[in-house]
């Protein structure tokens, strides 16, 4: 027992310091190790975003008996568009994109219109009350669906426009609406009034300063709030579930494809697929107006 | 042409009128917000009174009896729990995970603007169908992680994550942070950038190692933003309805059962309308204290001129 330590080598002068093992290594084998680490860190995040995304495209192309298999293979051995055939042409699922659609124009619309008008207003005009109004477009951006769903069931229900378009884009505007007031607000106080003030000197109604002067500038804003409101609507599934049960937008749709014999999980992950689709197509063509006109760290 | 000019500069200079242009601009917006906001709340109050049938022809008057059942249900007590749960859970990964991902995109290295991109796409997909496909990686029999894991041996049968309560749960914080660390990442990202370079050269000169430098001045910067996330993003998980429907929708049990899936197993399958507006209240109270917490400690509100 005793002598067992002098049974062992002795220990080096690296070894024997006190200097942790990173001080121990060159400046360059510390380089090295840096950017490899670095390196690796990016590979886990990118691989860790992309494959869920990956796997749902692949599945979507994937033969039934290749899907439902307990040995799936990475990398698809056979493709299909079948399912997207499926989806296209035999199933309820251009039903469901049409009534997405349609209840997201009105969102757009109605958001885009309301809060470039009013975010011209708060800011030009001296409205009292204006941090009482700040506030409560704040408050109304923290709402979140549920709790508006279930009243607005009640009270939608008595006002008959439960099942509705009209009734689901309202519902759904409350979502969109503060914080789109709330960046159309920012946005005009970014636009001196000079503008303005010298197209009225050179006679100039304000009525057309409005319209010829203030809002051409507001673009990038305008188009960030529209598809701001877009990605709300699309993404929305509690207000739809709630205030539109008899017929379905595709995030509330695709529930009819579970409920068969056998899931169909080739298609619904194509129908997830597609339903992704716009969102990437939008926002991946406005980065440019997004960065301009909306900062996301502005949020609060 | 020249007429349709005349009468549209007559329009607009009608319309120049002060009050008549507040009317356009400003009233619309504030009638739309009241309609679907403030209404909504009121009519959930006035409803949690009354006892309510399914189809709504008779309204029964009960008073707080709506509340008083809410309020000593186990299950609900039991449910606002889980939405704690849950809300932790969650926005902490995101919170580490966004965080972290912000701080490595900050730095510079080829294909900094593609990793950027890809980072965004999990913000992109909408909420309910990322829950189908996450019921459908971590399906028990068909599913691909349950493959991997096999394939790696560390399990001999495929997991029923769905069918356990921590393994539901956990899945559940893990997938709404997969989508929702980016949310971290923008806000972390932008206040990173506004942060002076001279300062970290002060420090550097100074002879502040690396993790003093981020501690001492990284951290200090970031404590803001990390508060919005965490009230935010806390709020809104707390009150989750989407992902959860669709992934375990409450189970296994009552398991993933949280206030916001309570919320509608009341109105829905037990058709209590009234009851239920009178748990929308409840939540409606829990969020105005999260929003006065807000307002009190960041005055968000002076970001526009007020005076």
């Amino acid at each position: 027992m005793s002598n067992r330590e002098t049974d062992l080598k002795p220990l080096s002068d690296d070894f024997k310091s006190d200097t942790p093992i990173w001080k121990r290594l060159s400046y360059a084998q510390q380089r090295k190790l840096k950017t490899g680490g670095l390196y690796g860190l990016i590979g886990l995040i990118v691989v860790t975003i992309l494959f869920p995304l990956y796997w749902m495209f692949t599945t979507s192309l994937r033969p039934r008996n290749e899907v439902l298999t307990r040995t799936p293979t990475l990398i698809p051995t056979e493709l299909t568009l079948a399912n997207y055939e499926r989806l296209l042409f035999f199933s309820n699922f251009p039903q469901y994109l049409e009534n997405t659609l349609i209840v997201m124009i009105g969102v757009v619309v109605i958001t885009t219109t309301l809060a470039t008008l009013g975010g011209y207003g708060l800011t030009r005009f001296d409205i009292p009350f204006q941090d009482t109004f700040a506030k409560g477009i704040l408050f109304g951006y923290m709402f979140p669906a549920i709790l508006l769903a279930i009243p607005m069931y009640i009270l939608w229900s008595q006002l008959g426009i439960i099942n509705s378009y009209l009734g689901l884009m309202l519902a759904e505007t409350a979502l969109a609406l503060p914080f789109s007031l709330w960046v159309m607000w920012k946005f005009f106080q970014t636009v001196p009034p000079s503008l303005e003030e010298s197209a009225q000197v050179a006679g100039a109604s304000r009525f057309r300063t409005m319209v010829d002067v203030a809002l051409p500038i507001a673009k990038p804003g305008i188009v960030s709030v529209a598809i701001y409101s877009f990605a709300v609507s699309w993404n929305e599934y509690t207000l739809p579930k709630i205030l539109m049960p008899q017929s379905f937008v595709i995030t509330t749709g695709i529930q009819a494809f579970t409920e068969q014999n056998t899931v169909m999980w080739n298609q619904i992950m194509g129908a997830t697929f597609l339903a992704s689709l716009p969102a990437f197509l939008f926002v991946y063509a406005f980065q440019k107006y997004l960065l301009s006109g909306f900062d996301p760290g502005d949020i609060g | 042409m020249p007429q349709l000019k005349r009468v549209q500069d007559t329009l607009y200079e009608r319309l120049s009128n002060r009050s008549l242009m507040i009317v356009l601009t400003v009233v619309p917006v504030l009638l739309l917000l009241t309609f679907v906001l403030i209404l909504p709340i009121i009519w959930a109050v006035r409803a949690s009174l009354f006892e309510i049938s399914l189809f709504q022809q008779d309204w029964t008057w009960v008073g707080v009896q709506n509340y008083a059942q809410t309020l000593t249900d186990s299950a609900f007590q039991a449910s606002l729990w889980r939405s704690m749960i849950f809300a932790v859970g969650s926005v902490a990964i995101q919170l580490v995970v966004g965080t972290g991902i912000a701080l490595v995109i900050a730095r510079e290295f080829p294909f900094n603007k593609g990793v950027r991109a890809v980072a965004l796409l999990p913000y992109l997909i909408p909420t309910a169908l990322l829950g189908y496909v996450g019921v459908w990686m971590f399906n028990t029999n068909w599913g691909i992680i349950n493959s991997i894991l096999i394939q790696l041996g560390i399990i001999e049968y495929g997991l029923e994550w769905f069918g356990n309560p921590d393994t539901a749960m956990l899945l559940l914080m893990i997938t709404t942070a997969w989508k929702y660390a980016i949310f971290v990442t923008i806000l972390v990202l932008a206040r990173l950038q506004s942060i002076p370079d001279g300062y970290y050269d002060a420090a550097r000169i100074a002879g502040a190692s690396k993790w003093e430098r981020f501690r001492d001045i990284t951290l200090p910067n970031l404590k803001g933003v990390i508060f919005i996330v965490v009230l935010l993003r806390g709020v809104w998980m707390f009150n989750t309805y989407d992902i959860i429907s669709v992934m375990t929708n409450g189970g296994p049990g009552s398991a993933t059962t949280t206030a916001a899936i309570y919320a509608y197993e009341v109105a829905f399958e037990n058709y209590q309308l009234g009851r239920s507006a009178a748990v929308s209240v409840v939540l409606f109270v829990i969020l105005v204290v999260a929003a006065l917490i807000y307002f009190r400690v960041l005055e968000p509100q002076s970001e526009v001129r007020t005076e």
